[in-house]
């Protein structure tokens, strides 16, 4: 996750509290994705950015997970994602993204 | 947990906690990214940045006490005075090993670690290591007289590197004898240790030779370096007579970049006209270059890629004629075998054309 | 790339700040340049001094292609 978008996470967490941020990532491979959740839930794993070493546990999720496809419209999300859907590898995605989730985020919901 | 045991002595040296210096760049200290890469060498008390993994998976056998911060761009453009500096405030915490990095992909910043490791070991005699990935310049560059983990292409990488280099750093700091660079996971020094193997030679070989002859895998026991040199081309006879094409991996395209060349791991190079231009501005093109701070490009082109002055000397009869077509890709983190694959591409069209010299610019 | 296009028989220079990394990637005929944001330009400088500037880095290229060499060879003048 890039430098600016760590500090925004991470100032918005100390603004709002961990309990009430949701991070939604749409990172277009597997990588990417666990990248980008490990750095808003373990710390970012390169040590390059402000969330180096620092361990926000928050909720994430990728758009393409079912957590958050059921809690949209659903014409809204074909609208938006349904084209990227049948391009990206969805299964890599979500199971990346869910066990990064199970191991680091603080919350279980 | 306080040390309540008597201090081990081991061939003279205290065997308390060791004490680690760490060498990072500007982007990895947080400070900035190519906008920063001149900063001046800094150092400060403890941990900075990636620091923080290898003090974590020292477990308390090593600490890092100082982490010395330098810009890519700083160290590079003044090798001689920034490594002396450098050296400098290192010296001061009398350090038991020394880490550079890991530099991944990152062309200056392992140039950079290369050559503070190399010069760490040699001037203060202090067990030295750093890290990078194998096309790393500084990897070739330093793999004979430096200790260099062998590392993936991205900082996405980091948890991997770390978890080689932290084993190997207490090894070298307690002087422990070291297995091979397949073990200890650094990149091979051409170094040949003898070992005395259980069969003979001849038996050896004859395995080997047969192996290879039924086309199945075998493991040479020596890789023949690989120096691929080429022997300079004749020089040109009459410049004045001379058509010259420019080639750059300083990224310099036509605005807008329309062939979407990628700023950095570039998949393509393009192949852009001239004709007609006497210089170039910033209206007209600009750099694509993701791995340098493209203010000064972008400004003006011809700051990397100089159609101004040879379009002067064209007209003045200085050379012959500026070709007009110009070779750019990208040079940042671009893979060995597609910049090899691009020029040989377009090596040909340039024969073809009648060209005499190119003047290849990098960044 | 300076290997292939030497390979294919053109004789060509390789103007570079980090001299070191030209060395070890194997270009025959080197120009240190000014920095490496800016090879071939200072912006400190005013624009004709800049040019006057560029002007000498590239006629010692022109240079270095006119001239023989043995081996790797750095063009610093």
């Amino acid at each position: 996750m890039d430098l600016e978008n760590q500090k925004r996470v991470k100032e918005l967490t100390e603004k709002y509290g961990a309990e009430n941020v949701v991070v939604l990532i749409g990172a277009a491979e597997a990588e990417a994705a666990g990248l980008a959740a490990e750095t808003v839930t373990a710390g970012d794993p390169t040590f390059a950015g402000p969330l180096a070493g620092v361990q926000l546990g928050l909720r994430v999720y990728h758009a393409v997970e079912p957590e958050f496809k059921n809690a949209v419209d659903a014409d809204v999300y074909d609208e938006q994602i349904g084209m990227m859907e049948m391009v990206l590898d969805v299964d890599e995605i979500i199971k990346e993204v869910k066990t990064i989730r199970d191991q680091y985020c603080k919350f279980n919901d | 947990m306080t040390n309540t045991q008597p201090n081990k002595m081991r061939g003279g040296k205290q065997m308390g906690k060791i004490k680690v210096v760490h060498y990072i760049n500007q982007f990895f200290a947080g400070i900035g990214g190519e906008e920063k890469a001149d900063y001046k060498p800094e150092v400060r008390e403890g941990i900075v940045g990636p620091g923080m993994s290898l003090n974590a998976g020292f477990k308390g056998e090593a600490e890092i006490v100082a982490t010395v911060i330098c810009g890519d761009s700083y160290f590079n453009e003044n090798l001689e005075t920034a490594k002396q500096e450098v050296i400098e405030m290192i010296k001061k915490y009398k350090p038991d090993l020394f880490i550079a990095g890991p530099a991944f992909n990152a062309g200056r910043y392992g140039v950079a670690c290369g050559t503070i490791t190399d010069a760490v070991q040699k001037e203060l005699g202090i067990p030295a290591l750093t890290g990078m990935y194998i096309e790393n310049p500084g990897a070739d560059m330093f793999k004979k007289s430096v200790y260099i983990i062998s590392t993936k292409n991205s900082a996405a990488g980091m948890r991997d590197a770390v978890g080689k280099m932290v084993p190997l750093a207490l090894k070298i700091a307690k002087g422990e004898q070291l297995g091979s660079p397949e073990e200890e996971g650094y990149i091979s020094r051409g170094i040949r240790k003898n070992y005395f193997a259980e069969k003979r030679g001849s038996e050896r070989a004859i395995e080997m030779m047969l192996k290879k002859l039924k086309g199945e895998d075998f493991v040479t026991e020596f890789p023949m370096p690989d120096f691929d040199r080429v022997k300079p081309n004749p020089a040109v006879k009459d410049i004045t007579k001379a058509k010259i094409a420019l080639v750059t991996s300083g990224g310099i395209v036509p605005k807008g970049n329309p062939d979407h060349i990628e700023s950095s791991s570039a998949s393509k190079y393009g192949k852009y006209d001239i004709e007609g231009f006497e210089n170039l501005t910033s209206e007209t093109h600009q750099t694509a270059h993701g791995g340098y701070d493209p203010v000064y490009a972008n400004e003006d082109p011809d700051r990397v890629l100089p159609v101004d002055v040879l379009r002067e000397m064209e007209e003045e009869g200085k050379i012959g004629s500026l070709h007009r077509y110009y070779y750019a890709t990208v040079g940042n983190g671009t893979s060995v075998a597609n910049a090899k694959a691009f020029a040989s591409t377009f090596a040909k069209e340039l024969v073809a054309d009648g060209v005499d010299a190119v003047i290849l610019t990098s960044t | 790339m300076v290997k292939e296009i030497e390979r294919a028989g053109i004789p060509a220079v390789h103007m570079c700040t980090v001299v070191p990394i030209s060395l070890t990637v194997g270009a025959n005929r080197i120009v240190p340049t000014i920095a490496i944001p800016h090879p071939l330009g200072n912006p400190s400088l005013d624009p004709a001094e800049e040019k006057t500037l560029r002007r000498k880095l590239v006629e010692r290229a022109l240079k270095a292609l006119s001239t023989e060499v043995d081996g790797q060879t750095v063009f610093e003048e």
